[in-house]
């Protein structure tokens, strides 16, 4: 199987609890005003990578905590994450997912209108191997301050027993990563454009 | 008067062959940009011309010019048959060895020298990334110290992550 990627990063404080490969998927059909990542919306863009693969890359990371799937609209992508997602979690590894359609639309992707944008019919089979479920869209009227959320309308939801809202408490709001050559910046950060100019 | 032989060199590039002259005991060689004639041991022209020559009186006593004619194809040694005992086959072949020592040595010289610029480029492109990551790096912990927030610093080799943090739930 295969995935359309559009980055990721090998360790990240940012994107969950403890530290986490974060993978940004490529391709969104929700498209969110004011999202911070439209570059990932073009499901053509970024680069195909055989799922195993993508496995042995992460599985080569020592010492993380889990992964972290984002995006991009990983739950277009479900059927082609599913043997990326079981392997890493069989080695161990938690699992925290972002989606822009509601808990709902998950769990009934199959039955979802044909004329809106709707996750890939393997999307229930992906949210059982999830430990931590961020659901919504980004509203930027809503923008907010919440850990792991843009927005007040999005939700998360604890899927497993293996994190609470607990492991979320001393969350960063941002982290920058910084090498000379590329300088990024990830997280929920309230007022991103200040910490931009920074490192632009 | 005795004849010119004349045979085909491998040699291209007039300052291997003079080192490789100078290497065999010739340190007194003519290079000329246009062919010049040829003397013999009785101090008249041949009929032969060469832009690298090596006079006779540095040859032997009874010796004629010897010379090198730059050609399409490489130098061209030219020897009266009178010297070409001593300037033959086996001296020829000791002169390409030469040669192609002095050209290996050339092409070393030049191989450690572009080495030496690409790490000196190297070095000086690693100081411009650190100098880089350190203004950035002092620009997020001014930014973070000034809007209340704590930074968390981790490094590995040249990258530097800030963690930073405010929230208190």
């Amino acid at each position: 199987m295969r995935v359309q990627v559009a980055r990721w990063i090998e360790r990240s404080r940012a994107n969950g609890p403890g530290e986490r490969f974060v993978l940004w998927v490529q391709g969104c059909p929700i498209r969110c005003p004011g999202c911070w990542n439209p570059d990932t919306w073009d499901p053509s863009g970024g680069q195909t990578v055989d799922a195993e693969e993508l496995a042995r890359v992460v599985l080569a990371v020592e010492g993380i905590e889990g992964i972290t799937l984002t995006g991009g609209e990983p739950f277009v992508q479900a059927g082609g994450l599913l043997p990326f997602v079981r392997r890493v979690r069989e080695a161990g590894l938690s699992v925290v997912a972002f989606s822009g359609f509601p808990l709902s639309r998950l769990l009934e992707a199959g039955n979802a209108n044909a004329k809106e944008p709707r996750p890939d019919p393997a999307a229930p089979a992906l949210l059982q191997l999830v430990d931590l479920q961020v659901a919504g869209p980004y509203d930027r009227a809503r923008r907010a301050n919440l850990p792991l959320r843009g927005s007040s309308n999005q939700r998360l939801y604890f899927l497993t027993n293996r994190y609470t809202f607990e492991d979320l408490e001393d969350a960063p709001e941002l982290e920058i990563h910084l090498d000379g050559e590329h300088a990024a910046l990830t997280g929920f950060p309230a007022d991103t454009d200040e910490w931009l100019e920074c490192i632009s | 008067m005795s004849a010119y032989v004349t045979l085909p060199t491998p040699m291209i590039e007039t300052r291997h062959l003079v080192g490789a002259l100078a290497d065999l005991g010739f340190s007194e060689v003519e290079v000329h940009e246009e062919a010049v004639p040829l003397v013999g041991y009785e101090g008249w022209e041949r009929n032969n011309s060469a832009h690298v020559v090596i006079r006779r009186k540095y040859v032997g006593r009874a010796s004629n010019d010897l010379g090198f004619l730059r050609t399409p194809t490489g130098f061209r040694l030219i020897v009266s048959e009178y010297d070409r005992p001593r300037f033959g086959e086996e001296w020829l072949k000791r002169l390409r060895e030469r040669y192609a020592a002095r050209e290996a040595e050339e092409a070393e010289r030049i191989r450690r020298s572009n080495e030496a610029r690409r790490r000196a480029e190297e070095a000086r492109r690693a100081e411009e990334r650190r100098k880089l990551v350190e203004a950035q790096r002092r620009a997020v912990i001014e930014q973070a110290r000034k809007r209340g927030y704590r930074i968390e610093e981790l490094r590995e080799g040249e990258r530097v992550r800030l963690i930073v943090r405010r929230r208190v739930y």
